[in-house]
C-alpha cells in the first residue's frame, strides 16, 4: 500500500513539475511545425522549386533568430501533383506530426483535395500556388490567398491586348480543367465589357502531345491575339507550331509561364515577344528585395542544382504575408491569433503585389483573396523581361 | 479542302513516331510474346544520356547519336538479360508486370539524375522549322521522324524475312524448345531483340527531344505505339506502321472535324473496337501453337 502511495505519489508530482507545454497544435516552445506538399516529381514537376523556395526561406528566417525565438521546422513531402498523394501526405502529416499552418502547395486540383479537410480543422493555409477562384469563392475564414487570380490575369492581359494593342480578334487556347476554365472566363468576361466576343475557344488536354490540330483552329478564327491558358509545354509547342505555319498572332499568357530564361530556352528563342502576366518582382529585377533574397537565400541556402528562376521566387513571394503575420502574432503564437494578425494585413508589400485581407466576410471574397494586382511583362529574345505596365489593380 | 489535306499530312508525321513506338513493341512481342511497357522509358533514357552528351560532354550530333544508339542497343540486351531472364517461368500477366515495373524504375532514374524541368535536345534541323507547299505545312523533323519509320520499317522487315538471325528470331518465338534443339541459342536471341527494340524505340525518342524533354515526354507516343501496335497485330512490322499512320491521320480528322476534346481518346476507342471484331488484329496472320 505505502509502495503504491508512493508510485501515485511521484506520478503527481512528475505532471506539476514537467515544463508547461504549448497547447497550440504545432507549436512548442522552440518550434512552429509548418507544412506544405510540391510535386518534385510526375508530370508537374518543374514547379516543384515553389516548395524548396519556402524552405530556403524558412532556412533564411531561422538563420536570422527565427519567430520570437522559434524556429521554423518545415515539413515538404512530394506529391507529384496527385490529390490523393496530396491529401494521404496532408493527412498523415497533420495528425501524426500536428502541423501549425499549411504553406503555400502547387496545384489547383491538389489544393482542392485537401481543402475542405484543413478548413473543417481550422488549420491555417496561407498561399496557395495556383489562382484558383476555389480559393475565395466562397471564402474559408482560414484561407488566405496572396497568387493573382487567373481570372484577373485573362482580365489585365485582355484588357491590355484591346486598349493597348487595338486588337480585335482575341482567341484562347486553354488547359480543359479548372486552371484553364479560369482563364477562359476572364478573357470571356473582359471581352464581354468591350462589346467582343472569344473567336476561338480550343481546349487541349493534358495528354495531348500535337497540338497541330488545335493550331489549326485558331489559324482557322484569324486570330491577331491568342491567349495560352496551358502547360509549359502547350504553350511552347503551339507558338512553335503557329511558327511552323506561318501563323502569327501576338500570343499571350499566364504567370504560369512568365519564366521566360526557362520558356526561351525550350522553345528555342519563339517565346520572344510573348506576353505574359505574373505575380511578383522578377527574379534579374533590380527591385532590392528581391536582389535581397538573391543574396541571402538563394546564394546561401539553395542546392547547387537549384535555379533562381520565378517559381522558385514564388515560394517566397505567396509566405511572405504569412512570416509577417507570425511575427505580430508575438511570442504567445494561436491560430487564432495568427488569422487575426492576417486579417490586419492591409498594405502589405513584399516582392509581390500589394496584399489586403480584412475581417472575414463569407460575402466578400476579397477578404481571404490578398490581392488583385497584376503586371505584364514581355520576353525579349536572350530570356531577359521588359515591363510592358506597372501594377495593374483590378475591379 | 486545304484543311482535310493538311490534318491527313499532319496525321501522317505524327503517326511517324507512333509507328517507331509500335515497331520497337513489335520486335520483342514477336519473339518473346512479351508487351513491352517499358520501351517509352528505355527510348527516354537513352534521349536524356545523348542530351548529356550534346550538352556536357560537347560531342558533335554525329558522334552522340551514334554512340546513343550503341547505347540503346546495350541497354535493351541488359534490361533482358539482368531482369526478364531472371523471371522464373513467368506468364503474360507477370512479365507485363515486370515491364510497368522497369519503366517505372526507369522513370525514377531520369527524374532523379536529369531533373524534372523541361529541356530540348540540340539539333541540326530546328523543331519547328517547316516546308511550306502551296498552303500545307510539314515540318522538317516530322518529315525526317517518317523517313526514319519507313526506312526502319523496310530494314526490319527484310531481316526478319531474310536474314538468318531474323528467321532464329521467329523461331524462337514460335517454338523456343525446337529453336534450342536445332542450335539456335535462344537466350542471346532474345538478348538481341530486346537490343534492336530499343534501338528502334530510342530513335524515336531522339526525334521527339529537338521538340521538348521531360520525364513523361514518352507516355503518349509509347501509349499511340501500343495501340498501333494492337490494331495492326502485334506481330506484323507493317501492320504497326500502317496502324500507326492510320491513328494518326484518324486523331487530326476527328480533333478536326468531330472534337478536339476527345482527340487522344479516339486511339484507345479505336483499340476497343479492333479488339471486339478482329481479336488478331487488322494485319497479323496469326500463327497457331499445338498444343
Amino acid at each position: 500500500m505505502k509502495k503504491k502511495m508512493m508510485i501515485l505519489g511521484c506520478m503527481i508530482l512528475m505532471l506539476f513539475s514537467a515544463p508547461i507545454a504549448w497547447t497550440e497544435e504545432g507549436v512548442t516552445d522552440t518550434e512552429i511545425h509548418i507544412g506544405q506538399w510540391g510535386p518534385q516529381t510526375g508530370p508537374a514537376a518543374a514547379w516543384g522549386s515553389v516548395a524548396r523556395g519556402t524552405g530556403d526561406y524558412f532556412k533564411w528566417i531561422n538563420a536570422t533568430g527565427g519567430i520570437h525565438g522559434r524556429k521554423i521546422v518545415y515539413h515538404m513531402f512530394d506529391d507529384g501533383y496527385n490529390p490523393a498523394k496530396t491529401k494521404a501526405g496532408v493527412k498523415e502529416l497533420q495528425e501524426g506530426t500536428g502541423i501549425f499552418a499549411w504553406a503555400s502547395g502547387v496545384g489547383t486540383s491538389p489544393g482542392l483535395a485537401v481543402k475542405d479537410y484543413l478548413m473543417e480543422r481550422k488549420v491555417p493555409w496561407v498561399g496557395p500556388a495556383a489562382g484558383s477562384l476555389h480559393w475565395v469563392s466562397p471564402p474559408e475564414k482560414h484561407l488566405f490567398a496572396v497568387y493573382p487570380l487567373y481570372y484577373n490575369e485573362a482580365r489585365a492581359l485582355v484588357r491590355y491586348a484591346v486598349e493597348d494593342m487595338g486588337k480585335k480578334r482575341v482567341a484562347v487556347a486553354y488547359l480543359n480543367d479548372e486552371y484553364g476554365k479560369n482563364g477562359l472566363r476572364g478573357a470571356i468576361e473582359e471581352l464581354e465589357a468591350h462589346g467582343m466576343e472569344v473567336v476561338a475557344q480550343v481546349p487541349v488536354e493534358q495528354t495531348d502531345s500535337d497540338v497541330k490540330p488545335h493550331v489549326m483552329q485558331l489559324r482557322k478564327s484569324d486570330a491577331d491575339m491568342v491567349l495560352l491558358w496551358t502547360t509549359v509545354s502547350h504553350a511552347v509547342r503551339i507558338v512553335g507550331t503557329a511558327k511552323a505555319m506561318n501563323f502569327t498572332p501576338q500570343f499571350m499568357s499566364t504567370s504560369t509561364c512568365s519564366d521566360f530564361p526557362l520558356m526561351n530556352h525550350i522553345s528555342k528563342g519563339l517565346w520572344e515577344g510573348v506576353i505574359c502576366a505574373t505575380f511578383g518582382e522578377l527574379p534579374d529585377s533590380d527591385h532590392p528585395g528581391m536582389q535581397q533574397y538573391k543574396k541571402e537565400v538563394f546564394d546561401q541556402f539553395a542546392s547547387k542544382d537549384e535555379r533562381w528562376g520565378m517559381f522558385y521566387a514564388a515560394g517566397i513571394i505567396f509566405i511572405e504575408p504569412m512570416i509577417e503575420a507570425l511575427k505580430n502574432a508575438g511570442p504567445d503564437l494561436t491560430r487564432e491569433k495568427f488569422v487575426t494578425e492576417m486579417e490586419k494585413l492591409t498594405g502589405f508589400k513584399g516582392v509581390g503585389p500589394e496584399v489586403n485581407f480584412k475581417p472575414f466576410d463569407p460575402n466578400d471574397m476579397y477578404s481571404r483573396q490578398g490581392t488583385r494586382q497584376t503586371f505584364l511583362v514581355q520576353c525579349l529574345a536572350d530570356g531577359k523581361a521588359e515591363k510592358l505596365t506597372d501594377w495593374i489593380t483590378l475591379d | 479542302m486545304v484543311d482535310f489535306i493538311q490534318m491527313v499530312v499532319s496525321g501522317v508525321a505524327v503517326g511517324s513516331s507512333y509507328a517507331l513506338m509500335g515497331l520497337a513493341m513489335v520486335i520483342i512481342y514477336k519473339t518473346s510474346e512479351v508487351p513491352n511497357f517499358a520501351q517509352g522509358e528505355m527510348a527516354l533514357v537513352t534521349s536524356f544520356v545523348t542530351m548529356m552528351l550534346l550538352t556536357t560532354f560537347g560531342y558533335p550530333v554525329w558522334l552522340a547519336f551514334c554512340l546513343a544508339f550503341v547505347f540503346a542497343a546495350a541497354l535493351g540486351a541488359f534490361l533482358e538479360f539482368a531482369v526478364l531472364r531472371r523471371a522464373k517461368n513467368p506468364n503474360i500477366l507477370g512479365t507485363i508486370v515486370i515491364t510497368i515495373g522497369l519503366e517505372m524504375v526507369l522513370l525514377g532514374l531520369v527524374s532523379w539524375k536529369f531533373g524534372a524541368e523541361q529541356k530540348t535536345m540540340p539539333f541540326p534541323i530546328g523543331p519547328y522549322d517547316s516546308f511550306i507547299i502551296g498552303d500545307i505545312f510539314i515540318a522538317k523533323l516530322e518529315a525526317l521522324t517518317l523517313v526514319s519509320a519507313l526506312v526502319l520499317m523496310a530494314l526490319l522487315f527484310f531481316f526478319f524475312r531474310y536474314s538468318r538471325l531474323g528467321l532464329a528470331m521467329k523461331a524462337t518465338q514460335q517454338n523456343p524448345t525446337a529453336a534450342k534443339i536445332v542450335g539456335i541459342r535462344t537466350n542471346r536471341i532474345m538478348m538481341m531483340t530486346w537490343g534492336i527494340s530499343s534501338v528502334v524505340g530510342a530513335t524515336a525518342g531522339l526525334l521527339i527531344s529537338p521538340v521538348i524533354m521531360h520525364p513523361f515526354m514518352m507516355w503518349d507516343p509509347m501509349l499511340k505505339g501500343f495501340a498501333a501496335a494492337v490494331m495492326g497485330g502485334m506481330t506484323s512490322l507493317p501492320g504497326a506502321v500502317v496502324a500507326a499512320y492510320m491513328l494518326g491521320i484518324i486523331e487530326n480528322l476527328f480533333g478536326g472535324y468531330v472534337s478536339i476534346e476527345f482527340k487522344s481518346v479516339v486511339a484507345f476507342a479505336i483499340i476497343v473496337l479492333v479488339l471486339c471484331f478482329k481479336p488478331s488484329g487488322l494485319f497479323a496472320r496469326h500463327y497457331v501453337k499445338k498444343v
